[in-house]
This record gives structure tokens, sequence and C-alpha cells, in this order.
């Protein structure tokens, strides 16, 4: 008995001694991997098409000199942002990372680096590059980000189902009745919805700028609760549970875990689907016909664009190889991966306007393609605040329920205006 | 079965006079006698609890397509088993990887709380000291401290040393071990007969030496339970990984599984099928330290409310 | 070290007398002797001690200071008194909500998962055909992590998932619990009470300790299985179940990685809780200062709970030396 007791216990200093060593190298040797000289680190959101466009465009920019690396790492889409300030904070924020609305978040804070003079030296000229999107992700005066991709919403619609309803193809002529209209004619009880939903912010602000709305008005002072914005949500929300031409969340739930307006549509649960170019690859290999179009419009046209750009963290000590890379990333070589892929829409305005664009060779039927140009003439610029995450609590914090049961959308907006004027007021400089 | 076998003397010891009971008295006392009622509670509660674990492996073992359009049941109906090969490749994530560090991170941690729980304890159980019993006060309040209260000052610490983006904030911590792990030790030697200690004192044995050849052959129990406890937390955390860890190769499973959610399939949604392999990757390991450590688990017999928290 | 290693088995069913010369009362001035064993004492709990210097109390008080000042980590901090403490008090409702909530969830799962705790340690403390199954199955979920847990529950919660399917054999109709601003806590509950089965292992082995003497005498006196529960085998664990709340208790009020995965706090704030919006104001607001604040006042409330669980233990809790 004894025996076993020690031999139990001989095996414990075993085992303890061969974890140390192993936990003793592979600390050690990840220190080496640290410090490598010429690796970049870049981090950016999105699934699968995303990695392997990212991925395709920096294998060119390797191949195309021999002395940088880069290691493209994908972080979830929800956790993006905390997860890359988490790294910041840590002091080991990455050499290249993916902004959007949230770029001045971190150019506020000096977490990013401004890019004028790399961007002078390199003799980049933004405004030919990328048209007005150049100066997209600019805070007081300086750039933090090269665009790289950008692209208005669109609509989708199947026109199956809508030649079944016998309903008339959506184009930017339509009125916001014209589109509730065709919804309801579109939908088919607790099985088919016209329109999947506007419950996420580039969907329902548009709506709130179509009505001559803002969320922040032009002297930089929230604007929430103004008539417009709350016509617009509770038009939106109205749709839901209203009118219901819209699923519910419950109705969304029972189709399965994590559905959206996406993957509806991809599963022809909705005729209409507002959301960004993303979707058009998923929609590749459906057996079904669909095309899409720019927004309908009310009072105005307007629709959000969704973009993002490359910026380098504070952190990175190798800002002259990141922005050398981010050069390269955005220029037309590389760009044109991202049409090849079906990815999104590039920022660079000469690939945006070539054939591979208009006519791209994956377009197994007929894409209106020219629905990003024409939608991009009345893009509306979202407010990019340095509170940008605080002010999607707001938001987030207050609509839930209002989203998922129906409510009244005066008494929201006046919650989340008030969260906003104390944000923004407590935060001012 | 093996396990039985490495029972040490000292189970018995401490199981107390009841350990008759397994060795055969004939009669059953009232108190332990089950009734149809028992099982048939035992049998739903089972049931019940086990839902999750069926659902987990149906969805595990769907098929692509099936998991696109969600379509699962609770029973399986397809048994794709090249799901658990495909995990490895098919979400672009170094899941290989992601499990050599849980298993590195997890069990160098349970090695530093058992070295370390097992000489403050004894020190505590065994040593007298001016100031022991309020050291012990401190310990016993210490366990009410929320993490969170140090989560920042210790990221900020951990920054300064250079550990973000190592394992060394997972792991060194455990190496000073921790308050409940300490009671517990404590407890458990409080238990041991100190006639031992005081015979081996009296043949010119130092304290460590004590420790080292007497109560720590006896603490095997306790300090496989805390093992399990500490490999389970460990393997189990997600805060941790979440905070510290930044580049993919260095992530444990754990944080890894929440990373797969954001690889998408065709339909742009997590590919669950994949995920739920994942799940199971992530529990089985627990499942099996369990149940070669269960034994341990219930002799450790901390009951010793006496000189408990009071 | 073979010769006491084999002395070891010796001691097999020796009592262990109680070394109550060992312990309190007042100590003369040390000898030689027990210089040497404090100096043991405090070597042997270095460990302890300085990971609680470094890891604990010099954090404790980093975090302290940090509370008091208004800090991004990346611009100096600025001092700015109570001010953290009074915002979270007065200013912000998603805290008092997150509080709320909180209280919501430790209240009500940790009680829940007590007596289904020690109902079930009960029932397996029986002399019962397949006790090791049964105890297996019963601490499977404790040993699912919680991430898989919560990826899992996604699925079992989903409006028309397993749970919503079974209570509809009942006839009742579930509600989309995730989703629904009032059901998110009781789901909540529910993937905690999945887990209940972790109380067990602790009850199990406390009421192994009791001892068969205590029983016999109880089946002499014609006590029922029910009473001797409530004479015998209640009592004796009670000091375990005090145990258990505790630690339970101040367990919940830290839920984290279920919030974060399931519901990231949603709808409507819902289901936050004090830990994922310290962790949303420290890392996605830079809000050092305020997240600290929030970590102290959750300090507070713990402290208040545990006191009031102590106060309260007096009267229903028993150790053992009463006992004897």
């Amino acid at each position: 008995m004894s025996s076993t007791g020690r031999r139990g216990k001989s095996a414990w200093i075993a085992g303890v001694a061969v974890l140390s060593m192993i936990s003793l190298a592979a600390c050690s040797s990840d220190g080496d991997g640290g410090s490598d000289g010429s690796t970049l680190s870049m981090v950016v959101w999105g699934g699968d098409v995303d990695k392997a466009a990212y991925q395709e465009r920096i294998d060119l920019f390797e191949a195309s000199q021999d002395e940088i690396k880069i290691k493209l790492q994908l972080i979830p889409g929800d956790k993006y942002e905390q997860k890359v300030q988490t790294m910041i904070a840590g002091g080991d924020g990455p050499d290249i990372m993916q902004v959007a609305e949230g770029v001045n978040v971190y150019s506020s804070k000096n977490q990013i680096i401004p890019l004028d003079e790399l961007i002078a030296d390199a003799g980049l000229d933004l405004e030919e590059r990328f048209g007005p999107v150049g100066s997209l992700y600019s805070y007081e005066d300086s750039v933090y980000a090269i665009p790289d991709r950008s692209g208005a919403m669109i609509v989708y619609y199947n026109k199956d189902l809508f030649d079944a309803a016998g309903v008339e193809y959506p184009t930017a002529e339509w009125t916001t009745e014209d589109a509730q209209a065709a919804m309801e004619k579109l939908t088919i009880p607790g099985q088919q919805w016209g329109f999947g939903g506007a419950g996420w912010w580039p969907q329902w602000w548009s709506f709130a700028y179509q009505n001559g709305g803002a969320i922040i008005d032009d002297e930089g002072r929230p604007a929430a609760n103004s008539p417009e914005v709350v016509d617009a949500l509770q038009w939106a929300n109205d749709l839901v549970h209203v009118h219901k031409v819209v699923p519910s969340t419950s109705d969304y739930a029972d189709m399965g875990p994590d559905m959206g307006g996406d993957p509806a549509f991809a599963a022809q649960k909705v005729a209409m689907n507002t959301t960004g170019f993303w979707a058009i690859n998923t929609l590749l290999e459906a057996d079904f016909n669909w095309d899409i179009a720019p927004m309908w419009h009310d009072e105005e046209q307007a629709v959000a664009a969704f973009g993002s750009g490359l910026a380098i963290s504070r952190d990175s000590k190798k800002s002259e190889q990141a922005f050398q890379a981010i050069d390269f990333l955005t220029d037309a070589e590389a760009q044109t991966v991202i049409i090849d892929k079906a990815q999104d829409v590039p920022a660079n305005l000469a690939v945006q306007s070539s054939e591979a664009f208009l006519k791209p060779e994956w377009a197994t039927r007929e894409v209106n393609m020219a629905a990003f140009g024409e939608s991009s003439a009345f893009v509306f610029r979202s407010p990019l605040i340095p509170e940008w995450n605080e002010m999607q609590a707001a938001f987030a914090d207050n609509l839930g329920t209002f989203w998922n049961q129906g409510g009244d959308a005066a008494e929201q907006l006046t919650l989340i205006q008030g969260k906003l004027e104390s944000v923004l007021g407590s935060s001012s400089r | 079965m093996a396990v039985e076998i490495q029972v040490p003397p000292v189970a018995t010891q401490a199981d107390g006079p009841r350990s008759s009971k397994t060795t055969g008295s004939a009669r059953t006392l009232k108190a332990f006698r089950a009734s149809p009622y028992s099982y048939a509670v035992l049998i739903l509660v089972s049931t019940v609890f086990f839902v999750p674990f069926i659902l987990m492996f149906s969805i595990a073992l769907s098929s692509d397509a099936t998991s696109a359009k969600n379509l699962f049941t609770i029973i399986p109906s397809e048994f794709e088993w090249s799901n658990f090969s495909h995990v490895f490749s098919a979400t672009g994530l170094p899941v290989g990887r992601f499990i050599l560090n849980s298993v590195i991170i997890a069990t160098v941690s349970a090695v530093g709380q058992v070295i370390s729980s097992s000489l403050v304890g004894y020190a505590f159980a065994r040593l007298r000291a001016p100031g022991k019993s309020f050291m012990f006060m401190v310990v016993l309040a210490t366990m009410m401290i929320p993490s969170q209260i140090t989560m920042i000052p210790q990221f900020l610490l951990f920054k300064e040393l250079g550990w973000v983006n190592t394992f060394l904030p997972l792991i060194i911590p455990n190496f000073f071990t921790n308050a409940f792990n300490v009671f517990l030790v404590r407890q458990f030697v409080s238990r041991i007969s100190g006639e031992l200690d005081e015979a081996a004192q009296v043949d010119g044995l130092g304290y460590f030496g004590i420790y080292r050849r007497i109560i720590l052959p006896m603490m095997w129990p306790i300090l496989t339970a805390i093992a399990i406890f500490t490999l389970t937390a460990s393997w189990g955390d997600f805060m941790g990984p979440l905070i510290y860890l930044n580049k993919e190769e260095m992530m444990p499973l754990a944080l890894g599984l929440q990373y797969m959610t954001s690889t998408s399939n065709a339909m742009q949604l997590p590919p669950w099928n994949l995920v739920m392999v994942g799940s199971i990757l992530l529990t089985v390991p627990m499942i099996c330290i369990y149940y070669l450590g269960q034994k341990y688990l219930y002799e450790m017999n901390v009951s010793g409310g006496s000189a408990g928290v009071k | 070290m073979t010769a006491v290693d084999i002395a070891a088995p010796g001691t097999a069913g020796a009592q262990a007398p109680r070394r109550a010369g060992r312990r309190g009362g007042a100590r003369p001035r040390l000898t030689k002797r027990g210089r040497s064993e404090a100096l043991a004492f405090w070597l042997f709990i270095s460990p302890w001690l300085i990971g609680f210097v470094g890891f604990l109390l010099g954090p404790m008080i980093a975090s302290v200071y940090i509370s008091l000042t208004e800090w991004d980590s990346f611009t100096p901090a600025e001092f700015v008194g109570l001010d953290n403490y009074t915002r979270a008090l007065t200013d912000d409702p998603v805290f008092w909500k997150a509080l709320g909530n909180t209280f919501y969830y430790a209240l009500v799962s940790v009680p829940l998962g007590l007596v289904i705790g020690v109902w079930l340690a009960n029932l397996l403390n029986k002399k019962i055909r397949g006790r090791k199954f049964f105890r297996t199955m019963i601490y499977l979920p404790t040993l699912v992590p919680l991430v898989a847990t919560a990826m899992v529950f996604k699925m079992v919660l989903a409006p028309s998932g397993p749970l919503n399917d079974l209570l509809g054999i009942f006839g009742v109709e579930g509600p989309s619990w995730l989703l629904d601003p009032n059901w998110v806590k009781p789901a909540l509950v529910v993937l905690s009470a999945w887990g209940a089965g972790g109380a067990t292992v602790l009850l199990l082995s406390a009421m192994n300790g009791i001892p068969r003497e205590f029983y016999e005498a109880a089946e002499i006196d014609g006590a029922g299985p029910m009473r001797q529960f409530w004479a015998i085998t209640f009592p004796q664990i009670t000091p375990i179940i005090f145990f258990n709340l505790i630690m339970g208790l101040i367990g919940a009020f830290q839920i984290f990685s279920q919030v974060y995965i399931l519901t990231a706090g949603g709808p409507d704030n819902a289901s936050m809780t004090i830990v994922p919006l310290l962790f949303r104001e420290a890392f996605s607001f830079y809000h050092f200062g305020y997240a600290s604040a929030i970590a102290w006042l959750l300090f507070i409330v713990i402290i208040g709970f545990t006191a009031i669980a102590f106060r309260t233990s007096r009267s229903w809790v028993f150790y053992e030396t009463e006992v004897r």
C-alpha cells in the first residue's frame, strides 16, 4: 500500500518537473516570437470571406517586397472593439488595426497615431485615391486611418417572392409608403415577411436622416429625440409590432440562434433586407433570384454607409513599415482582391469604377452593381464622435425591449437623449 | 479498478466511523434506505440534467447543411463524426494549439496550487506562532474580496511586468495559493492525528521534514481535490484569457471557442456544429478528470466546523 | 523516508485526538523552540503572504486610489475625490439596474441551488443502486466550462428550444427567455440550477463524516427518515451549507461569463450585472476610475450580505464543538 502511495508521489513530482519545463519552454519561445523584428500584427473583424480576402491581400504585399511580414488575426465582430481596446490598454496593441465608426474612440485618446507625416512622406493623395471618403477618418485636423472598404447600405430583394406577390422591384424612386405597401403584400403571416427589419443603427438611422433628422446635430449636440427621429424610429418599430411585416425578435429566434435579417433573407424568410455588400457573397450560391437596389427615400434621400479604414496603434514600434503595408493594401492591386473575393466595396475610387467591379467575374447572375455608385450620392455621414461606444450603449440600453415588444419611440428617445447629453457633456474637453 | 487501489490508507482513517457502512454491515439504517421515490427523483433529475449534453452531441454530429439551417434535433439524427477532425482545420483557427495552451495553463496552475496550499495549510494546521490566528482570520477574510477589485490594478501591474500576452498572469498567482484552498488543507490536516509528527519531532525531524515525510503523504486526498478544483477552474476560465491573451496561438480553448463563433459559414452564421464539437473538447477532459478523482472529492471530509468560519 | 512511510498505515483507524492544548489561550514568552517554530510558520505561509501582499493588498490599495480618479490609463489620472461613487449612486441608472439584477440573481439562484443540492445530496447519501452513476450525472453539468454551457444554453433557451418543448408537454407556453426582459434573469437562474449538483460534493463529503451511531440511536428512538434528516443530517451539515451559502453568494455576485456570452447584458440591461458593467466601463469606455469605484461598491455589498449571513448563522449553524 505504501508503495502505491509512493509511486503516486513520484508521478506527481515527475509531472511537476515536466510541466514546469514545458511552461518555461512555452514562455521563453513566446518571448522570442514577440520580438520578431519584421512581422507586423494586424487585426480585423468578420467571417471566413473577410479572412480569406485580407489574407490574399497580405500575400500580395508580402510578395511585393521581402522585408515585412504580416500576421493576420480575426476577432469576433461583436467583441472586436472591446478586445482591441483591452490589447491597447495592456500595451500590446496591434500594428495595423481595422477601424470603423469607432475610429475617434481611439484617435481622441491617442491610441492610434496620426498619419499625416507618413502620408506626406509617402506622397499619398487621399483625395485622389478615395474621393471625399479620404478625409472620413479625421479628428482635429489629423488623419488617423486610411479608408479601406466603403459602400452604401443597399436593398436586397428576392425577385421570386416579388414576382409571386406581383410587386414591382424596388428602386431609389420608391417612397417610404411604397416600401411599406410592398412589405405588406409580401408578407404571409407566420411564414414570410416583407422586410428584414431596421433594428440595427445604420438601418433606422437611415430612416431618421431621410426624415430630415439627425442623431447628433451640426453643432455636435445630441438631437436624438427630435420629432423627425422619433417618427422614423416609431415607423421602423411599427413595421414589426403594428404592421407585422417584419419578423419579431422571437420570430427570428425561432428560425435559429443568432438569426437576423441577413441569414433570414438567404433563407427566403424575408423578401427585402437592407444591409451592406457582404451579403452578396452569401447569396451567390442561393437557389433563388435576387438583386440589389439603392435605398428608397422619404422627405430626403439618405442612406448609411459602411466602411472601415486601417490605422496604426500607438504600441506599434514599426509604424513606417505598417504604413507601407497600409499604403499597399489600399492601392489598386490589393483592393481588386476585395472585389474578386466578393467581400465588399473597395474604398479605392479607381477600383470602384473599374469594369472588374461593375461586371464582377463571380457574378453568376445579373447584379445591379451600379446601385452602390448611385447610392454614394446620398450617403449621410454618421457622427463619428469619440464617445461612439457610449452612444451605442445608450441606444442598446434603451431600445432592447422596444424592439422586442414594441413601445413608444418618443419615450425611449427622450431617455437616450438624456443619456447622450450627459455622456457628451461630461466628457466635453 | 486502478483508482481504487490508489487510495492511501489515510482516506479510510479520515473517513471516520461511517466507513463501516461500505465494508458491509448487513442492515441498512432507515436514513440510508433508498425508496422508489429516491430512484424516481434521481432518474428524473439525471435525465433533465443530461438533455443539454445530448443536444450538444446532436448539434456536434449534424452536417454543415443542417447546421447552416439550424435544423437541430435533440436526439441526434445525423452522425458526422468527421466534424471532430474538421474542427482542427475547417475553422481556420489553431484548435490543436488552443488545447495545448489549455493543458499547459491548467496543469501548471494546479501544480502551483497543490504545492503552495499544502505548505500554507500545513503551517496553519500544525505550527504555533504568535499572530497565527490573526493571519488565519485574514485568510478567511480574503475569501470575500471579489477579484474584480484587484482586476484593474493587477492588469496594470502585469502590463508593467510585460506579462500581457503570456501565460504568466494566469499561472503565477496560483503559486501563491488562495484562501479557499488554504482553508481546505488546514481543515484536512487538523483532522490528522498529531501523535505521528510529535513522534517524528522527537526523532529529530524538522518542520519541513514532518511536512514532507509525514503530513504530505497523507494529504493526497485533499491535494487531489484541490488539483481537480484548480484544473477545472483554470481550464474553463474565460475572463483571464480574455483580458491577457491577444494572440490566437496563445489562447486556451475556452476563449478560442468564443472565437470560433466568429468564423462563419456561407449563411453568415457561426458553424454551430463545430462550435459544439469545440464545447465537447472543452468538456470531456473535465469529465475524465472528475472520473479519475471523484473518490477524493467525496472524501475530503472538511466538515470540521469547529475550526471553521466563525 | 521508508520507515516513516510504512508507519503511516499504522494510524489507520486511530481517532484524531482533539489538540485542544495547542489552540488558543494566552501563551507565555516564546522559548527557543517556539521561536524556531514561529519562524517555520512564517516561512511556510510565505507563498500565501507574498501573494496576499503582491496580488491582493497592493492592488487593493491601488484600486482605492484609482477609484478616486478619472483615468483612462493613457493620459494622466485626474483626482476627483468621491465623484465616481456619487455618480454611480446618484447619477447612473444602469448601475442601480445592474445592482438590482445582481441581487435578484444571487438571492434566487444561491438558495435555490442549495435547496436542490441538499435535496440531491441527501438522496445520493442513501444506499442506492448505481449511486456512483447518479452522483456523476448530477455533478456532470458543473464540469462543463461556463463558455460551453453558455453556448449550449443559447440553444436550450431558444424560444422553440428543448426547454420550451418540455414545458409544452405540460401545457405551459414557454417564454422567449433570453429575449424577454422579464425572463432573461430567470433564464440565468435556470442555467445556474443546472449546475446545482456542484454543491453535492462538499455536502456528501460532510454527510459522510456524520457518525453512524447518531442514526442508530435515532432509529432506536423510532425516528423516521424525514425526522432523522432534520434532527441529525441537517444540523450536522449546517456548517457546510453555510460555507456553500457564503461562497455561493460571493460567486453569484460576481457572475460574468454567462452574461457576457449569452446576453451581453441585454435586452435593455435586463440581465446586466455588476461585473459585466464594470468590465464594460473599464475596457470599452476606459473609465478605469469609475470601474474601480463600482468594484468597491460591489465589495461593500458582498461584505454586507456576508455579515448578514454570519449574524443569522448563529441561530441555525451548529458547530461540532457545540453538538458534542
